[in-house]
């Protein structure tokens, strides 16, 4: 491994998580919306909104260092017509600038919440056909053991766990950032906070479940003897392939343990136990 | 002028001497690690017990034959389409070149090829391939490779002038199926030549391509 | 740069850069006194070109350049483009169309990867001495790991002629054993040298082939011209890789033979490359025991042959052309008894040498052994051909006769389509005497060496570490050695058996010095290194084939301060107070013009003979200014046309008279056209053969082909033969030309150490046994020494034999006596039998995981040795 399959890696994880967190982050808006009202929504969403932009950011720049000659990055979107590695760096800008602009909308708060909706709305598209683009970068013809469904199914699951657990240690830092103003805080706003983290909880944990269990079953299921021999005469590439996946898992295991749980367990003990599913989850890895 | 150059090549003859691996290294200066044309070998078979006599073995079907792999400027080049920045075209003759001042060195080619016939030049962190010799055959000369061997296994022209000499093979293991990418490539097979993704037998020489 | 491995540094430096290079020359001192813009050369060749500027920018000129190796391959054309004095690319034949019949002369990966060598970055560039050497010999135990120390030209030959008094005053002549071309003539005008003799490449075919009457294979064939094999309907091949071993044409022209029809059987222990594109059929073998196959066929002839009903034996050909095959055609005195057919028939020992006895040893299914017999029966066009391999075997003196006799029992010999014998290096697959020869080089002799001992290979180190040598029958004499000089005739440490020995010996004498091109062994052990010019560096070079002459000349100046051998030989003869012209007698100029003066090419009468080359007196002149004496004369090509060409050709169509069937007119009338042998026939019976071997001292052996019994062959895998008992060493080693290389030459170029990685061959089953797999790394015991080598399984091989090549530059661990090289002779033992040829293919080991790490050669430090810190 050297530092240009690194810096794939590393632009994979964080691109895949600044799409799901704008998803994710999306949603938890939506229904906090729903619930609670536009205001006590922007106040939960709108500190993690502005995490997205720079995790987007470093994935991007790490994205140079895995190209051998940088310089000529600017180029890497003049294919559009046949190449998906284009198509990948064309929808990345622009998810890039459709999310920024929104973040500026949405901090500034111009235009109405319905027109902010629409634009976030079309940056979560963009953001989908970004996702979209890096898995049929690997949907080659010629690389008969990532050419399946799964490849694309296996990025967008990735993706929203991605988003759910970067959202989750966001939500977790800001709920750390409100106690420590107000303990043993009451508010509307830490109890929006704990039930987002339990939702996070619960999706995590199945998001997780398929892809450790599930994926990997139909990755054996479908690779049948003909994906063997087209592989013969080219490199390793397959270990560079697993390796982004292994350590998307990794870096999702590492994110859980490291941030949901054991935020969530000592803010549940402090407040009204409510924490419980998380707490027990917590447990092993303290 | 050619519509899409190919190479021939006669596995029937070549014995695996790599003097075309080595003769295209030389001409075009290649570093360590790079090798534009190749060498793989790929057989089978195997070891039986006699049937009466417990010293003896029996050998069952053993087998094995080389094939001398470069770029095949396919018809249908998955390098071409995969290129984000447009250096690799192919040309009105049939050859696929890359344009080393428009690469981006993403390997993005590599990957996309099922031959190995783009490889990354660590050192300039760009792409590089075969060239067809297109400088040699620009002065009415032979590629280097074909010049070179000893066996007489290799050739180049037309590819429907070579079709209608040697036939149309052109996926024999260990080369994947050739509806990937339309090589262009005719093969006369080794009489223990085996069809891609149908071989019995496995690559020989991996450690050396 | 590390104090006490001095002699390698990290300088991966393929291709290298411009940078590189400035560090490593001011590592050494950066004060190299570089001859002729050495340092230009080295620099411009070996920066990589972009592939889009691959083609010079300068126009060149294209050289044709000496591919001088003892590569055992054709004698292939190979040229240079020159640019500036520098190599920038390569070529092979190309000055003429090709076709079959006429086919280019073209070259192999080793030829195409010469200038690798030439400019290597590794070439010794300056007179080095090693740092504790001192006259005596100066802690003669750190040979091989000392540092290195650059001195002047003057003092290194000036001490190593003091050396050369000193130690031949104290020990006298015969102290110093000499492996040395040139420096062999300033030794033979000072007092002499002890010699070192013995059959390498040949195995058992040097000597006893002529004195049977086959040949040897090389100066005389016994296997008919290419366009004749195209009239067999059967080639039977045992023991020969050409493919691997004889590159160049060779390949093509067995394919000729293949295209025109010809069956082809293969008897190898592995399934190599010819076979996997001639063989019809492939007979695995165990090694070393193609005798006993052979018995078994003559046996299966013998007793199915009916001279009416299933003809298999030629009865009037062994009648009239051949002695000793039984009873009525014996010698005059000798006991009828001992004929060939009684002791195969085991009238004479009680052992009929059936199929089934055969089979015992060789591993082939008695069924298969009469099959192959019945087919190669006297009404077949057959041709029996085999590789020197076979013969290169301890113990193997009678095989030689034991093949020729198989081919005097089906009449193999002497008619179209019909031959035996030996079919391998520059006459592989094209037998005859060479249509085109060069003439002599008019070197008057430096006289003959007064010393008589004569030390053999597999005695070479034994005789220097204990003082004793075997001088013949029942003669062992006493021998002093205190100086070994390698002065270029090969690497002899590393490329005779018996390494470790080698090393011990080398270790034990007062002086050890060494010219060389690069730290090679002989280098690595020695106490003063001289640097050499390669052919590239030097004025011309003639060689060629059956059918080509080529005329390489000057590639570039010398590079660094290499010297030419002759000119070091005559400086240390100035200093030995000898007259130098009499070791440089002759131009080296002089030497090639008189070569091609004589060159004489065979006409199309396919008798009579003419000079090659017309010199004008206009060329007389032009010679003349440059120092050259020569005549004019009028031949059939012009002298420029031949410089510029590099190469005469001559050409050959089916049914001309160039042609060669070997013993045709012997086999019409064998009175009236004797062949060399004591008794002018073919001796299955040789008394003369008999003599010969026993004369050297080691072994006897009968005057017919006997089985036997190879030292470390088959049997010795054995504990208990009867109980089929394996021992310690239960595996049988061949040791194979390897393609990296010519025997241990080009082992160091890293182009070629990059696509052939010096594999261990090993059969699927017996590596599972061992818990081996692809890329393990193995440990290779023998009863001599240890190597360790990545493992490559493979089904070709047959069970219970492995196979590794010959010729990787040693690397071997002091303290674990692993060398990790893969150097079979650190594997193969110097065991003296029958005629004192060296027994490569006969060697028993063991195979054992190694749980150590091995880098792959090409990532390894090249050996560039360095003024000490």
């Amino acid at each position: 491994m050297n530092v240009r399959e690194w810096a794939l890696i590393t632009f994979t994880i964080l691109a895949q998580m600044s799409v799901g967190s704008f998803i994710v982050l999306g949603i938890v808006h939506y229904f906090t919306a729903k619930k609670s009202g536009e205001k006590q929504a922007d106040e939960l969403s709108d500190r993690a909104l502005l995490a997205i932009g720079p995790v987007l950011a470093l994935g991007m720049a790490a994205s140079l260092l895995h190209l051998g000659n940088p310089l000529n990055a600017y180029k890497a979107v003049t294919n559009l017509g046949t190449s998906w590695l284009s198509r990948e760096i064309f929808f990345g800008v622009l998810f890039a600038v459709a999310g920024a602009v929104f973040a500026v909308m949405q901090w500034k708060k111009i235009a109405t919440f319905q027109i902010r909706n629409l634009v976030a709305i079309l940056a979560a598209v963009i953001g989908v056909a970004l996702v979209y683009s890096m898995a049929m970068v690997y949907m080659m013809p010629t690389r008969p053991s990532w050419n399946m469904l799964t490849t694309p199914v296996s990025f967008f699951a990735t993706t929203l766990l991605l988003g759910v657990l970067a959202m989750g240690a966001a939500f977790v830092a800001n709920y750390w950032y409100v106690q420590s103003k107000n303990p043993g805080c009451a508010s509307e706003q830490c109890v929006l906070l704990r039930d987002s983290l339990r939702w996070f909880a619960v999706a995590s944990i199945v998001l997780l479940g398929f892809q450790f269990v599930l994926l990997p079953l139909w990755v054996a299921l479908m690779a049948g003897p003909a994906t063997a021999s087209a592989a013969m005469l080219v490199g390793e590439f397959g270990v560079v392939f697993a390796l982004r996946l292994a350590f998307v898992f990794l870096g999702a295991g590492v994110a859980r343990h490291l941030f949901v749980p054991r935020g969530v367990e000592s803010g549940a003990r402090k407040s009204d136990g409510h924490g419980r599913v998380l707490g027990v989850r917590a447990r092993p890895c303290r | 002028m050619a519509k899409q150059l190919a190479f021939h090549f006669d596995a029937s003859a070549c014995n695996g001497c790599k003097a075309c691996q080595i003769a295209c290294k030389d001409k075009n200066d290649l570093p360590l690690g790079i090798n534009w044309r190749r060498v793989a070998q790929y057989g089978g078979g195997g070891w039986l017990p006699h049937p009466t006599r417990p010293d003896l073995v029996v050998a069952n079907n053993i087998y094995a034959y080389s094939m001398s792999v470069a770029c095949m400027h396919c018809e249908n080049p998955a390098c071409v389409q995969a290129c984000p920045t447009n250096a690799l075209t192919k040309r009105a003759d049939g050859v696929v070149l890359i344009n080393q001042d428009q690469c981006v060195g993403c390997r993005y080619c590599e990957w996309a090829c099922p031959y190995g016939a783009p490889q990354f030049n660590e050192a300039k962190g760009v792409m590089t391939k075969c060239t067809f010799c297109e400088d040699l055959l620009a002065q009415g000369q032979n590629p280097a490779c074909v010049d070179s061997c000893p066996a007489r296994a290799l050739a180049y022209g037309e590819l429907s002038e070579l079709r209608a000499k040697y036939g149309t093979e052109n996926a024999i293991e260990p080369l994947p199926a050739a509806n990937l990418t339309a090589p262009a490539l005719v093969i006369t097979p080794h009489r223990h030549a085996q069809a891609s993704s149908k071989g019995t037998g496995h690559l020989l020489n991996g450690e050396e391509l | 740069m590390s104090d006490q491995d001095i002699l390698t540094q990290t300088l991966n430096a393929t291709p290298m850069t411009r940078r590189s290079f400035l560090k490593w020359s001011a590592a050494i001192g950066g004060t190299v006194a570089l001859a002729s813009g050495g340092l230009d050369v080295g620099l411009k060749s070996a920066q990589a070109a972009p592939a889009a500027e691959a083609a010079p920018a300068k126009t060149g000129k294209w050289v044709t350049a000496a591919c001088w190796h003892n590569c055992g391959g054709h004698r292939c054309l190979n040229k240079a483009y020159v640019v500036d004095g520098v190599v920038v690319r390569q070529k092979t034949d190309d000055t003429h169309p090709d076709s079959p019949d006429f086919p280019q002369n073209r070259g192999c990966s080793r030829g195409r990867s010469q200038r690798h060598q030439t400019f290597g970055v590794d070439r010794i560039k300056y007179p080095m001495k090693r740092k504790n050497w001192e006259p005596g010999g100066g802690k003669k135990e750190l040979r091989g790991k000392d540092e290195w120390v650059r001195i002047s030209w003057d003092e290194a030959l000036t001490l190593v002629a003091n050396e050369i008094i000193r130690i031949q005053g104290k020990y006298g002549p015969g102290s110093i054993v000499s492996m040395g071309s040139e420096m062999n003539r300033t030794l033979t005008l000072f007092g002499g040298y002890t010699d070192v003799w013995g059959s390498t490449s040949w195995g058992t075919w040097l000597d006893s082939g002529p004195i049977l009457g086959l040949g040897d294979g090389l100066t005389i064939t016994s296997h008919n011209d290419r366009l004749d094999m195209r009239n067999s309907q059967l080639i039977v091949i045992w023991g020969e890789n050409p493919a691997w071993s004889t590159q160049g044409n060779a390949m093509y022209f067995f394919q000729a033979a293949k295209k025109a029809g010809a069956k082809f059987i293969f008897v190898d222990p592995l399934y190599n490359d010819s076979a996997s594109i001639l063989a019809d059929e492939w007979i695995p073998i165990r090694p070393a025991t193609d005798h006993a196959m052979l018995l078994g066929m003559a046996h299966t002839l013998l007793v199915e042959d009916d001279p009416k009903t299933n003809p298999l034996i030629d009865w009037d050909f062994l009648n009239r052309c051949t002695v000793g095959f039984d009873k009525d055609h014996m010698p005059q005195g000798v006991d009828p008894k001992e004929n060939f057919k009684d002791y195969v028939m085991g009238v004479t020992d009680g052992v009929p040498k059936t199929a089934e006895w055969a089979s015992e040893i060789c591993g082939i299914d008695p069924q298969r052994i009469r099959q192959l017999a019945r087919e190669i029966g006297m009404n077949t066009r057959a041709a029996l051909l085999t590789g020197w391999s076979v013969a290169r075997v301890n113990n193997a003196d009678a095989w030689p006769q034991m093949f020729m006799t198989l081919g005097c029992m089906t009449g193999h010999i002497g008619k179209p389509g019909h031959s035996t014998g030996v079919s391998c290096w520059e006459k592989a697959a094209n037998g005859g005497p060479n249509l085109v020869d060069a003439g002599g080089t008019g070197l008057p002799s430096a006289g003959t060496n007064p010393v008589k001992s004569r030390l053999n290979n597999n005695e070479l180190w034994d005789a220097i570490i204990k003082g004793k040598y075997t001088a013949g029958y029942k003669d062992v004499k006493d021998i002093n050695i205190q100086m070994i000089y390698h002065g270029g005739t090969g690497s002899a440490l590393n490329q005779k058996v018996g390494m470790m020995k080698g090393i011990q010996a080398h270790r034990k004498v007062e002086l050890v010095v060494s010219h060389s091109h690069f730290l090679t062994s002989n280098s690595k052990y020695a106490d003063i290194v001289l640097p050499v010019t390669t052919q590239w560096e030097r004025w011309g070079y003639i060689k060629g084939n059956r059918e080509v002459l080529i005329w390489a000349s000057q590639v570039t100046p010398p590079l660094y301060e290499a010297k030419d051998d002759i000119w070091i030989a005559a400086e240390i003869a100035k200093r030995l107070g000898v007259d130098p012209r009499k070791v440089d007698a002759l131009p080296l100029a002089q030497q090639v013009m008189n070569q091609i003066k004589g060159a004489m090419v065979t006409k199309d009468d396919g008798k009579t003979r003419e000079p090659l080359v017309t010199i004008t007196p206009d060329d007389v002149k032009g010679l003349a200014e440059q120092g050259v004496k020569v005549e004019a004369q009028t031949g059939r090509i012009t002298l420029t046309e031949f410089r510029e060409v590099g190469q005469y050709q001559v050409a050959r169509k089916p049914g001309d008279k160039l042609g060669f069937i070997a013993f045709e007119a012997f086999r019409q009338d064998p009175a009236k056209n004797p062949i060399k042998t004591a008794t002018g026939k073919f001796e299955i019976y040789s008394k003369a053969h008999a003599e010969f071997v026993k004369s050297k001292g080691w072994t006897e052996i009968a005057p017919i082909p006997t089985y036997n019994k190879a030292i470390e062959g088959y049997e010795d895998t054995f504990s208990d033969w009867k109980k089929k008992i394996k021992g310690e060493f239960p595996l049988q080693l061949v040791t194979i030309h390897y393609r990296r290389r010519s025997h241990s030459i080009f082992d160091n170029i890293p182009q070629l150490r990059e696509v052939y990685p010096q594999e261990f061959m090993i059969n699927p089953a017996d590596a599972a046994a061992r818990g081996l797999q692809n890329g393990d790394i193995a440990l290779i015991r023998s009863r001599h020494g240890k190597v360790i080598r990545p493992v490559f399984v493979t089904e070709r091989l047959m069970p219970g034999t492995v196979m590794l090549g010959e010729g990787a530059w040693a690397e071997l661990d002091d303290a674990t006596g692993i060398d990790k090289a893969g150097a079979t002779n650190i594997l193969n033992g110097a065991i003296p039998t029958g005629q004192g040829h060296q027994g490569w293919n006969s060697c028993n080991v063991q195979v054992e995981k190694y749980n150590g790490t091995l880098e792959p050669d090409v990532k390894w430090t090249q050996r560039i040795p360095v003024k000490g810190a």
